[in-house]
Formats: structure tokens, C-alpha cells, sequence
């Protein structure tokens, strides 16, 4: 048998079995439903997920977070990867720091953020757009600074002024680099949203989910959660489909 | 301008890379002279790391010489310049996210050629390199000798009189070299440009050039110049003449002591 | 004139910005909410003289520290098992690759329901963390080895166990310590998330206490330490990972 078909099987065997699993450990009443719900359940949570009125403020607010934090560290990101990949000895004092920055865990700061911008959307904003500038500022850093010279030198050979050089040459071979450092940036700052929502909050997505597990509430819990991922593989198709758009000459 | 002035003159240019009294200092080009006239095709053979690129560079205002002048049509060469002067490089310089075509008209985008000229001045050379059904192809999909002849491609649509081309064929096969060589010939008998070109192989040094110059080891000076006297184009039967042979072996007895120093190694006896 | 090193000019402008904080906070600041850094290095001292403090940090380090192993051995042996067997890795990588693109945040409180709000569920979300780095790379590295040296290896009468032994292992002992880096980074978020969640023992009950009631100069001494923590375990890892990535197997 053709080998791609059975490892499709053996995938669709492993959910298949994972959700009979769940199935006959919820159905025999083996395991306690609030650890576990039954599946129908959370299905039918997952429906009235729509019709919840606290629902679509809640998803908007997390969105909006995200939003705004991921604005912040494109524009900051991009404007200070730019700033330093100017020259060499910019790149060798500030990139060693930032990559020792983005080494510390950035949630640490939300404490702070708090006690900064109170629990509204602001600490939010705040820690989801910390946490993605690091990516971004880094990745256009390596983006700017690594163009193969050969290129800056063919450009310059054929007489490109430096504007010129940067639209039509930089740009272009850096880009790859910027965008992958803002696909990362984009869900790192999801991440740190729902977290710090999970953390300290009053609305938001994360907050929901929190809420639902401390009043016991499983079902409506799984349901959120199964939405807040499909949130989250969204954000990562609209992305990557981004980043295929401008790379024809890749694919072909 | 003065009308007897040599397309290119090099005058005593030495070259170092790395401060005074770092380990690494090299003095690349030690005192290099040269003359080219106008429609000529010289060839620069030598050990490797004689400092032939170098001088390739410094010929194109790609780098400022330490010491001696370099002129072109009779004018110092004070940096790039891009309305006289064509690059061929040795690794594929084609931009990976733009088509042969789009390659091919960016230096007439540099330069500021309106759009309609410069799509039919990139047709026109992309057809001269064999290329044009390639020109919508990103250069990934180009096979090696198809990016350096979208290269050369490049190069001639700046309709510059002098094209620098360092080791375009290094990275082609044997055969393709040969019949490229020929079309190269070919070529150049018909645009009448000033071509130096770089290569490691005396066969197509002979094969292509007007005069071969031979470098010593580094620090490169040019140690002797090799006329080879046969109109252009040159056919596949120069390839395998008795002609062809002699000069080449005459460029190799130049330049083996040389190589053997390069590598430390002591030089050979004569009558060896 | 020559411009000094850039590993001086980087601590120039840490002092810079300290130097910035120092002043904007005593301008500006409101002492509810920010303090300037001498004042952070006051509250540090007076800070560390609290048992309880020490206790938690020693605490939150122990949950590191055991969830980083679990991760690391799990995530070693899944790796190897998906980057050497071609049917593991069709059937199991995507499904791998499933679970490590969903957000693990949102079930941090399912962790904390299933796990207790003790130790346990500090270290099972660390865990969840680190495991899938540590696979990857693990994984990624056991794909890249040359199939000449397995089969040259084979030819020369080398059994299962001795190609892994001379052929697999010192191959991957470059990506088992890039690895190991990743999973630390991971395992750090994991636990320290879980911890500023909810926390009996550990840092996050000193970070919700400082923050509620407006110590700002114990916060940011406790969150000082807490990323000097971090930076000596990512550091170690580091050092690890750029010692042994000289290793040359090939
Ligand atoms: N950018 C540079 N920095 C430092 N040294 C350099 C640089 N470019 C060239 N060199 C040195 O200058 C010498 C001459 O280099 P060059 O590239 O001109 O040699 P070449 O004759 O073109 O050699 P090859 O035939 O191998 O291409 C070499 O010894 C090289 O080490
Ligand atoms: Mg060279």
C-alpha cells in the first residue's frame, strides 16, 4: 500500500482515536465531566458561542489588543531595525542587546504593565506590542544587514543612487527576513494578549476562558478555547498567505 | 575627451587590503600597468589571488586604488560609472525576486531610461544572449550558463562602450565554455565593445582575447603581454589549431613559477 | 578619532537609559506606580532579607529546573523517534506541528484544573512548552544526516544500536544542544506564565501581592531577579549550544 495514503490513515486514526477516547471516558462516566466535558457538549457550546451576548465584545477586545499591539511593534520594529542596520557598529552595539532582550520571557513585565496602564486593554496593548517588537526589530536587522553585497555592488556597478539602492535592492532581498519576523511578532503578541488577558483581566477572550474555569464551567470552556485556536490558525494563514503573495519567485 | 586617448589606462596602481600592522594585511596589486585601446578584448590570467578582481574593481570605479591612476577615454576614474562602464561578475549578481526580463531593465532603471525604451532594449539584448524566451523566468529557474548570459544580457542592454567581465564562465562546464567562447567572439566582432574579461582557462584566454596579459604572483604586477594575432570571430577550427596551442603553452611556462610560488613551493628546474 | 568598542558603547547605553528612568521617575513619576532604579537597588536588598521571597524564588527555580528535564528527555526521544522513521514522522509531524501552532495559553487554566494550583501544573505547562522545541530541532537535525554515512556505516557490519551509538548521536549533538536552548527559552514562558496566573509558593504570589498593593521598587526588584534568572539559564544554555555546535560530525 501506497506509504503517504497509510500515514494519512494513521493520522486520521490517531484523532479518530483520541476523540473515541474522549468519547467513552466521558460517556462511562469515568472521568468527571468538570475536567472533561462531553464532546456534544462542547459542540453545542461552540453553536450558542454566536448567540452569547457577552461573547462578541469579548472577541472584539481581544482583537482590538491585538491590533493595536501588533501596529505598534510593526511601525517601532521595522523603524528601529531600519535605524540600526545603518551601519555596522550600529548593528554590532544594539543587535547582541536586543537578542538578549528577546531572551528574557516578556510576560515577566506584565506585573508592571499592570500596575502601569491598570487592567483595561491598555497593559495589554502594551505586552502584546513589547513582546512582538523583538522579532521584528531583529529579523529587519538581519534582513538589512545580511544582503548578499554582491547585489549592493552589481546595483551600484549599474549606477543606483542610494535611494534607489535601498527601494529596488535592500528592500526587496530583505523582505523575506521582515516578514517572517512579523508573522512571528503577529502571534507571539496573540500569545502574550491571551495570556496577560488569562493573567490579569476584565474582558477579552482570555479572560472568558478563565472565568469559565473558575465557575466550573467546561463546556462553554472547550468551546472558547477551540475558538480562541482557530483565532490563532487564522492569524497564521492570513500571514503566510501574505508572505507566499509576495514571493512568486520562490514558488515557481 | 581626446580622441587618441586609450579606452582604458592603468598606471602603476597598487592596492592593500587591512590596516598598517594588522597580521592579515595584503597588498593585492602591486604597481599594475596597462593600456587598452578602444574595440579591444584583453584577457587577465594569473595565480589566484594575484589581485586580478581587484583591478577588475578598480577599472570600474568600484573601489578607489591606494596608489596610481586609472583612466577612462582619457578621464580619472574617480568612482562607478555606469554610462561607460558594464559588469559581468563571476557569481550570478541576477536579483532573485525580479524576472530575467525585470534584471535585465534595472539598470536602466538606475539610470533613468523611460519604461518603453528600456522593455525594448532589454528584449533586444536578452534575443542577442539567446534569452528571450526566458524573459518572464525568475533566475532560479535559469540553468548556470543561462544566468551568466542573462548577466551579459544585462550588461549589454546599458549599451556601455567597456564591459569588465570577471571569470563569467568559471562556473560552466568545459564544452559549454567552448561554444560560448564562440559566441562571445562573435559577438564582440559585431558590438565593438572594450571588453577585459578574467579567466582561469588558457585555452579561452587565447581563444577570445586580442592580447592576454599574464600577472605575477601577489603582490600583481602584469608581467608580460601575449598578442594573439587572429580577426575576430573566431571559429572552433582556432580552437584546435596548432596556433592555439603554441600561445597556450607559451601562457603556461609564464605563468607556472609564478603559480609554483603562490603556493610556496620552490620553483622548478629548467630542462626539468 | 576612533570609536570605542561596541560592547562599551552597549553598556554606555544602558547607563543611558537607567540614567533616563533615574531622572523621568523622580520628575515625573508617581511613586504608586514607578520608582527609579536607585530605589529598585534599595528594595533589592531589603527585598532578598525576606525568607518567604528567597523561598519562592528557590521554588519557582525548582519547577524550571524539573520541567526543563522532562521536557528535554521527552522531547528528545519523540524527536529522534520523528526524524528517524519515516512512517513515525508522515504519521506523527503534522500532528506535532498541530499541537505546537495552537495557543497554549488558553488551556493554562485547564492545567490549573486538572494539575492543582500547586508545583504540578507549574511544571506540566513548562513541560508543554519545551517539548515541542526540543523535537524539532531534534527532529530536524536526526533528517539531515547524510544517508551515505548510515549506509557506509552499515557496509563496514555496524548493527542498529552501534549506528546510533557512532553514526546518530554525535551527529545530533549539535541540534540536542540547540535544542536545549530552545526548550529552556520555552519552559521559562511556560512556567513563569503559570506562574503570574495563579501561585501558592512561588514568585507569582509576591508579584500579584507587590502589584495590588503598589509596591512598585519590590516589583521591579523581584522582576529583576526573575529575568536575571532567565538570562543566566538562556546564557548557560547558550554556551552550551556554541561550545558543542563546533562539534563536527561529519
Ligand atoms: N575585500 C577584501 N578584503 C581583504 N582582502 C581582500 C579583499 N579582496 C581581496 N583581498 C585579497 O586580495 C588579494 C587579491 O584578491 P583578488 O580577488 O583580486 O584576486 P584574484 O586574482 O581575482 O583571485 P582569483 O583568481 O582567485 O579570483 C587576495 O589575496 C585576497 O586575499
Ligand atoms: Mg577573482
Amino acid at each position: 500500500m501506497n506509504s503517504r495514503v497509510t500515514q494519512r490513515l494513521v493520522q486520521a486514526a490517531f484523532v479518530a482515536s483520541i476523540a473515541l477516547l474522549w468519547h467513552f471516558a466521558t460517556a462511562s462516566g469515568r472521568v468527571a465531566p468538570l475536567l472533561l466535558p462531553p464532546m456534544p457538549a462542547v459542540g453545542h457550546e461552540l453553536s450558542a458561542l454566536a448567540a452569547d451576548a457577552d461573547f462578541w465584545p469579548d472577541l472584539r477586545t481581544t482583537l482590538f489588543e491585538l491590533v493595536m499591539a501588533f501596529l505598534l511593534a510593526a511601525a517601532a520594529g521595522t523603524a528601529a531595525g531600519y535605524a540600526v542596520s545603518r551601519t555596522r557598529y550600529a548593528v554590532r552595539t544594539f543587535e547582541p542587546l536586543m537578542a538578549g532582550m528577546y531572551a528574557v520571557p516578556a510576560i515577566l513585565l506584565f506585573p508592571l504593565y499592570v500596575l502601569f496602564f491598570g487592567l483595561g486593554p491598555g497593559s495589554k496593548i502594551a505586552i502584546g506590542a513589547t513582546i512582538a517588537f523583538f522579532p521584528v526589530a531583529l529579523s529587519t536587522i538581519t534582513g538589512l544587514s545580511g544582503v548578499n553585497r554582491l547585489y549592493l555592488t552589481a546595483a551600484r556597478s549599474m549606477g543606483a543612487s542610494s535611494g534607489q539602492t535601498f527601494r529596488l535592492v535592500m528592500l526587496p532581498a530583505a523582505l523575506p527576513a521582515i516578514l517572517a519576523g512579523l508573522r512571528i511578532g503577529a502571534n507571539a503578541a496573540f500569545m502574550a494578549i491571551l495570556g496577560a488577558e488569562t493573567i490579569a483581566s476584565f474582558a477579552g477572550l482570555g479572560h472568558r476562558i478563565v472565568s469559565m474555569a473558575e465557575s466550573m464551567d467546561t463546556a462553554k470552556m472547550f468551546a472558547n478555547i477551540v475558538l480562541a485556536m482557530s483565532v490563532a490558525a487564522m492569524i497564521n494563514i492570513a500571514v503566510s498567505a501574505a508572505e507566499k503573495r509576495g514571493w512568486k519567485h520562490e514558488q515557481a | 575627451m581626446t580622441p587618441a586617448a586609450p579606452a582604458i589606462r592603468v598606471q602603476n596602481v597598487s592596492q592593500t587590503y587591512g590596516a598598517a600592522g594588522d597580521p592579515r594585511r595584503v597588498v593585492a596589486l602591486g604597481g599594475a600597468s596597462l593600456e587598452i585601446a578602444r574595440g579591444e578584448m584583453v584577457c587577465l590570467v594569473g595565480p589566484s589571488g594575484c589581485g586580478k578582481s581587484t583591478l577588475l574593481n578598480l577599472i570600474g570605479g568600484l573601489a578607489t586604488p591606494e596608489s596610481g591612476n586609472i583612466w577612462i577615454d582619457g578621464e580619472p576614474v574617480r568612482g562607478p560609472q555606469p554610462q561607460k562602464v558594464a559588469f559581468v561578475f563571476q557569481e550570478s549578481a541576477l536579483f532573485p525576486w525580479r524576472t530575467i526580463q525585470e534584471n535585465v531593465e534595472l539598470g536602466m532603471e538606475f539610470q533613468g531610461v523611460p519604461v518603453s525604451e528600456r522593455a525594448s532594449r532589454a528584449r533586444e539584448s536578452l534575443a542577442t544572449a539567446g534569452l528571450s524566451a526566458f524573459a518572464s523566468h525568475y533566475p532560479r529557474q535559469l540553468s548556470g550558463g543561462m544566468k551568466q548570459r542573462a548577466q551579459l544580457a544585462r550588461a549589454l542592454a546599458l549599451r556601455t562602450g567597456i564591459l569588465l567581465m570577471d571569470e563569467p564562465f568559471a562556473a560552466l562546464d568545459e564544452q559549454t565554455r567552448m561554444v560560448f567562447g564562440e559566441e562571445l567572439s562573435l559577438l564582440l566582432a559585431n558590438a565593438g565593445k572594450t571588453i577585459v574579461l578574467v579567466t582561469h582557462s588558457l585555452t579561452e584566454a587565447v581563444f577570445l582575447a586580442d592580447r592576454v596579459a599574464v600577472f605575477s604572483a601577489r603582490p600583481g604586477r602584469i608581467k608580460q603581454i601575449v598578442s594573439v594575432d587572429e580577426e575576430h570571430p573566431r571559429r572552433q577550427s582556432f580552437m584546435t589549431s596548432p596556433k592555439l596551442a603554441q600561445l597556450r603553452n607559451e601562457l603556461y611556462d609564464l605563468l607556472h613559477d609564478e603559480i609554483r610560488s603562490t603556493m610556496n613551493l620552490p620553483a622548478a628546474e629548467p630542462g626539468q | 578619532m576612533s570609536r570605542p568598542e561596541p560592547a562599551v558603547a552597549r553598556l554606555a547605553v544602558i547607563a543611558l537609559l537607567l540614567g533616563i528612568w533615574e531622572v523621568a521617575a523622580r520628575a515625573f513619576g508617581n511613586p504608586l506606580f514607578i520608582c527609579p532604579p536607585s530605589r529598585v537597588v534599595a528594595a533589592f536588598a531589603a527585598l532578598f532579607r525576606d525568607a518567604d521571597v528567597v523561598e519562592a524564588v528557590y521554588y519557582t527555580s525548582f519547577e524550571i529546573l524539573v520541567a526543563f528535564v522532562i521536557a528535554v528527555v521527552i522531547g528528545f526521544a519523540l524527536g529522534l523517534a520523528v526524524g528517524l522513521h519515516r512512517f513515525t514522522r508522515g504519521a506523527m509531524y503534522p500532528v506535532i506541528l498541530l499541537l505546537y501552532a495552537m495557543p497554549q495559553v488558553t488551556i493554562l487554566p485547564l492545567f490549573v484544573v486538572v494539575f492543582g494550583i500547586g508545583a504540578v501544573s507549574k511544571i506540566a505547562f513548562g513541560v508543554s512548552h519545551g517539548v515541542f522545541p526540543m523535537i524539532m530541532t531534534v527532529a530536524a537535525g536526526a533528517q539531515s544526516i547524510e544517508p551515505i554515512l548510515l549506509r557506509s556505516a552499515r557496509s563496514m557490519g555496524a548493527n542498529r544500536m552501534q549506528v546510533l551509538r557512532y553514526v546518530v548521536f554525535p551527529h545530533l549533538v549539535p541540534s540536542f544542544f540547540a535544542g536545549m536552548r530552545l526548550a529552556m527559552t520555552a519552559v521559562l514562558l511556560g512556567v513563569l506564565v503559570a506562574e503570574l496566573y495563579v501561585s501558592q509558593a512561588g514568585v507569582g504570589r509576591f508579584t500579584s501581592a507587590f502589584t495590588q498593593t503598589f509596591q512598585p521598587a519590590n516589583l521591579f526588584a523581584l522582576i529583576g531577579v526573575l529575568a536575571a534568572l532567565a538570562i543566566t539559564l538562556n546564557e548557560l544554555c547558550r554556551r552550551a549550544e556554541l561550545r558543542f555546535s563546533r562539534w563536527c560530525a561529519g
